[in-house]
């Protein structure tokens, strides 16, 4: 029974890209692209030689980050949808420690920075998170309006106090994560990010605290009744979450763009609730997931300059992995579909 | 003449038969009961005659025409109408909106609220179905709610009424209330299919009854011809063993004690009114009264579950100030609650990981305080459980809710009393259960309590409550209308007591 569950947690995402594919197709056949070509390009952009593989992995770390971030606080049944503001919280904190502890040396001030970035993140997402459980006001309301705000609070920084020059962006942070591979922009914050997506893989599954919030996300009124503290790890859970996602974007800032800028960490916050969801909010599945993403972004400008075809046909792909994934997870718990699936399953075990 | 025939209906499920050969024919103007332990098929062969499922093999007819229904809403046409036994109806909505809810008999874009509400009361007048059209059905009682889904039955025109356990939730004065809207049923030539457990009401009311055992019909009897004994032997396959339990008379030490607690007690439903109430070490204090009458909040108030407004418990000797349920667990007080799938269970979780939901941070499941959790520990943990109480499931790495009611309940009973436990509250613990099963948690109850365990049985089925209490309190509108000894109980002022009657007369008294 449970390895049908796995099963179909596996097939439905899997089953969904190959059909996103597959529309997906026959939207550039009716636009008069060749579809065999287009994907070609898309994956020669994505993985064709190891710079443009190391620009997926870049374009994947953020990502990574901010679908743990909604992972977490879904398995907790709270919805954070503010990732990105606590993304850009984070980023925000570690311009603040990198261009003011300057007396600081390199890898210190890169680990009190990275730490500001997951304090503010868990501080940003600790609001919603204790306006629920207090004044029960509905978490993704309020996290998604904080992500304005953060976003705004950037904007003030870098054409403010922070501002470097004439352009509206801060300089640059001089603490930067190393590269690793090659020439490509890879950059520790992948290894950050796989190692965070284990420990929150461990968590959840093989400790007892996991255990119990993984319980309250199912079922608040059991929990509760089994002597949980079902507020207490619902804000527990928030401040985690948004710790990730401050920690991502503090990564994002020391990693990859190394200041702030109008657009930066812009969709990263509802991209990641979508890689969670298909990722079938499982720490594991959403570093997969994250990484798909990555390589539809990252492959769109090689097909677009190969083909002609314009880059809104990957999102308009990317839309197709989400409808269909959401679909699909719904369409196997509808009775009739669950019952069939349970005798296709009883059949194979009396046949073995 | 009949009106409905049901014709060597056959249900599978996978492998397992539901419904097997079953034949049952309803006349018009009867009242055909259908009989059954759980698990025996009724609750199939009912879902396929409204359209919820389709037969594998099998025929139904309708005044002697064959028919196929596939969907509820052809159910309803046919004339087919059930009231199930947790009601379906919106609690916010007024009874006359829950009642036309869905209706398409009026063609027009707009509601013709005062002809519908004519016709309405007409036939509301017509069976004697006593309702307020316009309360919320939060505001009525569950005996109105009932009338309001037979109504509701009727207004689509059912010709024939599936009543679903429809006495389950009902006072003994609303069951009389019942069967005479029953009665003038029958004679309007309507048919009724009746559903219920419960002998008396069984051979009271029925013209005929067929006996379902195990997914097939066992037989169709006259009511005139049968006895209850020769029912429940049909029924159960075997002789019934009626087992008692042997009662005992505590006046010790107090594991609980209330002293005038209250909660919301405005509410005559939700809430509890001044209260006291001691429970000894070593016995079953059965609560007696009908569902809604502060009972599940009396549960909750000694979990930790709610924190009561007035009064004060005492736990063990200790006034508890912490209302929280890790304070009443960790005082070794176990808890069945009343809606397992609710409360005690989380459904999306494997039986496995259910039965360690409480012990979470026991050094024998994890190191530390919410560290890593012993996944060998716990397998072990589980594989004794599931021989020790029976838990019967596929793998325990199914998901409890793919367990069956019974086996659900086994799970919760070696969750809460395999530590035995100073305190328990058992709500409803066998709601839903077959007579194997409910047999089972009876006998667990009764081991708890020998082990000197004090326990609060609070039930709407006053036979387990008569068969296991030591004392019996009855509790009606938030209050204990009476204490009564388990021995020799004094059933008829009991139940007279449940309808509320003991405060009438106490209070006729201090006039004289």
């Amino acid at each position: 029974m449970k390895s049908n569950n796995k099963f179909i947690k596996i097939a439905v995402p899997v089953l969904a890209v190959l059909l996103s594919f597959l529309v997906g197709a026959i939207l550039i056949a009716c636009i008069g692209g060749n579809p065999a070509q287009a994907y070609q390009y898309l994956f020669k952009g994505a993985f064709g030689n190891l710079s443009n593989f190391g620009e997926t992995v870049v374009k994947a770390t953020p990502l990574i980050f901010t679908g743990l971030a909604a992972t977490f606080a879904y398995k907790c049944g709270v919805f954070n949808l503010g990732a990105e503001g606590q993304f850009v919280m984070g980023a925000c904190a570690s311009i603040f420690v990198s261009t003011t502890f300057t007396g600081l040396n390199g890898v210190s001030l890169l680990i009190v920075s990275l730490l500001s970035g997951v304090i503010a993140g868990g501080a940003w997402g600790y609001i919603p998170g204790i306006l629920k459980i207090t004044r029960g006001l509905n978490e993704m309301i309020v996290s998604i309006m904080l992500n304005y705000i953060a976003i705004l609070f950037m904007g003030f920084l870098y054409t403010g106090p922070f501002r470097d020059g004439n352009l509206p962006q801060t300089a640059a942070v001089t603490a930067k994560l190393a590269r690793f591979v090659g020439n490509t922009r890879i950059h520790a914050g992948i290894i950050l990010a796989l190692v965070l997506a284990l420990v929150l893989y461990y968590f959840l599954f093989y400790t007892s605290k996991g255990f119990q919030l993984r319980a309250v996300g199912l079922n608040q009124t059991a929990s509760q009744f089994n002597g949980y503290p079902v507020k207490k790890l619902m804000l527990l859970s928030f401040i985690i979450s948004g710790a990730i996602a401050g920690l991502g974007g503090s990564v994002e800032l020391h990693g990859t763009q190394f200041r702030l800028m109008a657009g930066f960490g812009d969709g990263y916050g509802f991209d990641g609730v979508a890689i969670a969801l298909i990722g079938q909010l499982n720490p594991v599945g959403t570093v997969v997931v994250a990484y798909l993403f990555a390589v539809l972004r990252a492959g769109a400008t090689t097909m677009q300059v190969g083909t002609g075809l314009p880059t809104s046909v990957i999102d308009i792909i990317q839309a197709l992995v989400i409808i269909f994934a959401v679909a699909g997870s719904a369409f196997v718990n509808l009775p009739h579909i669950r019952q069939f699936l349970a005798n296709l399953s009883s059949k194979k075990a009396e046949e073995v | 003449m009949e009106f409905l025939k049901m014709d060597g209906i056959t249900k599978k499920f996978g492998n397992a038969y539901a419904n097997k050969n079953i034949v049952l024919s309803v006349k018009e103007g009867e009242v055909h009961t259908l009989l059954g332990e759980n698990g025996a098929g009724k609750s199939t062969l009912m879902n396929i005659l409204i359209g919820l499922y389709q037969p594998t093999a099998g025929e139904i007819n309708l005044r002697g025409e064959k028919v196929k229904i596939d969907t509820p809403a052809k159910a309803v046409k046919f004339g087919i109408g059930m009231v199930h036994q947790h009601f379906m109806l919106v609690e916010a909505m007024t009874v006359f909106e829950n009642i036309i809810l869905g209706t398409t008999k009026e063609s027009s874009a707009f509601i013709k609220k005062e002809a519908m509400k004519k016709e309405i009361r007409e036939l509301a007048d017509k069976y004697g179905l006593n309702i307020e059209l316009d309360k919320p059905i939060t505001e009525i009682s569950v005996g109105a709610q009932q009338r309001v889904e037979i109504l509701k039955a009727l207004y689509r025109g059912a010709e024939l009424l599936i009543l679903d356990e429809p006495t389950a939730a009902l006072t003994d004065i609303e069951v009389i209330g019942l069967f005479q809207i029953i009665r003038k049923l029958t004679a309007e030539k309507k048919s009724v299919i009746f559903i219920s457990h419960k002998m008396r009401e069984v051979l009271e009311i029925s013209d005929r009854i067929t006996v379902l055992r195990a997914g097939e019909t066992i037989k169709t009897l006259d009511k005139e011809q049968t006895t209850a004994t020769e029912l429940a032997n049909l029924m159960i396959g075997r002789e019934l063993v009626t087992s008692e339990y042997s009662k005992v008379i505590q006046s010790g030490e107090n594991v609980l004690e209330l002293d005038q607690v209250s909660f919301n007690s405005s509410s005559k439903h939700n809430g509890i009114c001044n209260l006291s109430l001691n429970l000894y070490k070593g016995e079953v204090l059965g609560i007696a009264g009908v569902d809604g009458n502060g009972q599940s909040q009396l549960a909750q108030l000694v979990t930790g579950n709610l924190v009561p407004e007035h009064g004060t418990v005492v736990l063990k000797g200790d006034r508890v100030s912490n209302f929280v349920p890790k304070h009443f667990i960790d005082s070794n007080v176990s808890h069945i609650p009343e809606d397992r799938n609710k409360m005690g269970l989380i459904g999306n979780m494997t039986v496995k990981e259910n039965l360690i939901l409480k012990s979470t941070e026991k050094p024998t499941i994890s190191y530390g305080k919410g560290g890593f959790i012993r996944k060998r520990a716990i397998k072990l943990f589980a594989d004794q459980m599931k021989k020790k109480y029976d838990i019967r499931c596929a793998s325990l790495d199914q998901e409890i809710r793919n367990l069956s009611g019974g086996n659900q309940q086994k799970v919760i009973l070696a969750r809460e009393l395999e530590e035995v436990p100073e305190m328990l509250v058992a709500v409803h613990p066998t709601r839903g259960l077959d007579i194997g099963a409910t047999k089972y948690v009876h006998d667990k109850i009764i081991d708890a309590r020998d082990q000197g365990c004090g326990v609060l049985l609070i039930s709407a089925d006053f036979d387990e409550v008569l068969k296991l209490s030591d004392r019996i309190a009855v509790m009606f509108e938030g209050q204990i209308l009476g204490i009564y000894s388990g021995q020799n109980p004094p059933i008829h002022e009991i139940s007279l007591a449940m309808s509320g009657k003991e405060s009438e007369r106490s209070s006729s008294n201090e006039i004289k």
